[in-house]
């Protein structure tokens, strides 16, 4: 069984004018895969990503993540598996402003009631591996968007999820920073065996992971296989 | 609960100027329910104080003037209360319901002399009894003796005043008034009022020397067995009647016969403790619950500031129950610490009013009151008001961290 299982996952809005979003999505994603779902805005791959992050429930069909099933889930529940089996990184970063940087990453433990003396020592050990030790104690708005972005990824893997789950994680970085987070994405992938889901409507973003899912007004399109990275002429676009 | 303590730390340090609103309304609302409770409850206990120098069950008679024709006589006329009057009341008629009798004659106020040093005062003729009815504290020496008025002693009671005023070693000197010397035999305690500096020699001396003849001016009696209100005013009455009797006054002159009954004047004044006090607690809870709404507006302010934040905290895996405890531990925090500030200051404010309005006295013409006594609130009512403050501020707080809880992770996400 794949890590992710979507099987014609059907979601409408009901804002005024039933939105019918995505249209039986069907999607199988295997443990180890650095994949990228790309869309223009409005394409449905942003409410694919809530779903898939448990963030947003679905109407109709069945998501099965690592063989469980995610349906009907309460609040606590979901809490519950988003902490211990989804990494997130944000496009705005999403970090908390008055916490330091060690802070932040030692939150998901927190909320898994890690005692305070071992999250501190494994939420250095992963600003260590990202190299941020010496930013470890600067607060949000006194580190660059890069360094912002790497404590996210940082907080990301603390918990050691099943899948890293990126939203336009370089939409809000130059294309320097941009190149420096995708090669660190990479490597994660390469070297830590970790499953990676980015979504972006940027080919250049796209062409850095290795399988490219393009969807299309809520259903999912052509599937490349991208090993290569040369889907696109190899560079990244701004 | 050292994470918590931070988690709250963190938040409060951040947010400096939303903690200092929160933490003026809530200190706001306390300082003014303790000052208000404080406050009534010193105009309670000046009343308390002023009924408290009498013993309740008691009257004070006296002759008035009439103002209705009787028997032959116009109106007009004015009425000396006399022996008569006195068997009347110590008679078969009032045999126990009448306890203490105790005749009073007052002389003219004139100059009381110790050597050169002289005092102005007032002089009452009064026998043994008076000392309880009229609850009289003696501080050296002794109150008048049955054998003084049996012997006409020459001999005076001061007051604590006079002492201060003439000499301090009183007792046993002669003080001379009008002439003729006395030996002050014993002090007693004069408050603050006026009511009590009079200078208290044997009855039967004052009509010895300065007032012979039948005229009594008061008559002090005491009662037993009257236990409610409508007894006692039925008492009152009967006594009335019979003294208009004596006297050949009409029976329904309101004027003949003065009677100062002092537990009906007791039951009013209660009755005017209940209503302070009840008026007190009024508007205390108003108080109190603007307090709340403050702190209930401040919290919602707070939350909708912060949706962001609980966004990502729930998208990392925060329960909503986590949320809730989190809002909840903040406006607790909060409210007692800023409670407990508000609740000291006005307990300060108490004491100042204590050494300021407490020592001042208003003249209601009769008597002589302090305007406040003790105008301090218990510190168990203190206790619960910050309580019940901080389990309101808990229940105002409870709604819009319910908010914050239910908020989906990606609406709230989506909030800046």
């Amino acid at each position: 069984m794949a890590l992710i299982e979507l099987r014609d996952i059907n979601k409408t809005y009901n804002n005024g004018q039933p939105l019918h979003v995505l249209k039986g999505i069907n999607l199988d994603i295997e443990r180890g895969e650095f994949v990228s779902i790309m869309g223009a805005s409005g394409s449905g791959k942003s409410t694919l990503l809530n779903i898939l992050g448990i963030l947003d429930n679905y109407d109709t069909g069945t998501y099965h993540l690592a063989g469980k099933l995610i349906k009907d889930l309460s609040e606590s529940q979901a809490a519950d598996y988003r902490n211990r089996m989804i990494g997130f990184i944000f496009q705005s970063f999403n970090l908390i402003g008055f916490k330091t940087a060690v802070e932040n990453v030692e939150l998901p433990l927190f909320y898994q009631g890690v005692p305070r003396k071992k999250r501190h020592e494994m939420a250095m050990e992963y600003l260590e591996k990202l190299g941020l030790t010496q930013w470890a104690k600067h607060f949000p708005n006194e580190m660059s968007g890069g360094q912002r972005q790497r404590v996210a990824i940082a907080r990301a893997l603390i918990t050691k999820p099943e899948i890293i789950l990126a939203d336009e994680p370089t939409g809000a970085l130059d294309s320097k920073t941009s190149v420096e987070v995708m090669q660190l994405l990479k490597q994660l992938n390469k070297e830590e065996g970790i499953t990676i889901i980015v979504v972006t409507h940027e080919s250049g973003v796209a062409n850095e992971t290795n399988k490219i899912i393009h969807i299309k007004d809520g259903i999912i399109g052509q599937i490349e296989e991208n090993e290569s990275h040369s889907a696109w002429d190899g560079t990244m676009m701004k | 609960m050292r994470d918590l303590l931070n988690e709250i730390w963190n938040s409060v340090r951040n947010n400096k100027l939303r903690t200092a609103l929160t933490g003026f309304a809530v200190s706001w609302g306390i300082f003014l329910l303790i000052c208000l409770l404080g406050a009534g409850n010193g105009i309670i206990n000046a009343f308390q104080g002023s009924s408290d120098r009498f013993v309740t069950n008691s009257m004070d008679i006296m002759g008035g003037r009439t103002s209705l024709p009787a028997n032959g006589y116009k109106e007009g006329r004015w009425i000396n209360l006399d022996k008569g009057d006195l068997d009347i009341i110590k008679g078969k008629e009032f045999q126990g319901k009448v306890d203490k009798v105790a005749p009073v004659t007052s002389g003219v106020s004139d100059k009381m002399a110790l050597g050169v040093k002289t005092v102005s005062t007032s002089m009452r003729g009064v026998t043994p009894q008076y000392l309880e009815i009229e609850k009289i504290q003696m501080d050296k020496g002794r109150f008048i003796n049955p054998l003084d008025v049996d012997q006409r002693r020459k001999v005076v009671v001061l007051s604590t005043k006079h002492e201060r005023e003439l000499d301090r070693n009183l007792v046993g000197k002669w003080v001379s008034m009008q002439g003729i010397s006395f030996r002050v035999i014993g002090i007693y305690h004069s408050d603050e009022s006026d009511w009590r500096t009079s200078a208290y020699i044997p009855y039967s001396t004052m009509k010895g020397i300065f007032k012979p003849g039948e005229e009594i001016d008061d008559i002090y009696i005491t009662f037993n067995g009257v236990s409610n209100l409508d007894e006692n005013l039925e008492l009152e009455s009967t006594i009335s009647s019979r003294l208009k009797a004596h006297h050949e006054a009409h029976p329904d002159d309101p004027n003949a016969i003065w009677i100062w009954n002092r537990y009906t004047q007791n039951a009013e004044i209660s009755q005017g403790q209940r209503l302070i006090s009840i008026g007190m607690w009024i508007l205390g809870i108003l108080t109190l619950i603007s307090g709340i709404v403050g702190v209930s507006n401040i919290m919602l302010i707070s939350v909708k500031e912060r949706t962001h934040e609980f966004g990502i905290r729930k998208a990392i895996g925060a329960k909503p129950g986590k949320i809730l405890s989190l809002i909840i531990a903040e406006s607790v925090s909060i409210t007692a610490f800023f409670g407990y500030v508000g609740m000291g200051i006005g307990m300060l404010a108490c004491e100042i009013m204590d050494k300021t309005l407490g020592q001042r006295s208003m003249n209601l013409g009769f008597d002589t009151i302090k305007m406040m006594d003790n105008p301090t609130v218990g510190l168990d009512v203190a206790l619960e008001a910050t309580l019940l403050l901080i389990v309101a501020g808990t229940l105002a707080g409870l709604i819009p961290a319910w908010k914050a809880a239910k908020v989906k992770p990606i609406e709230a996400l989506r909030a800046e």
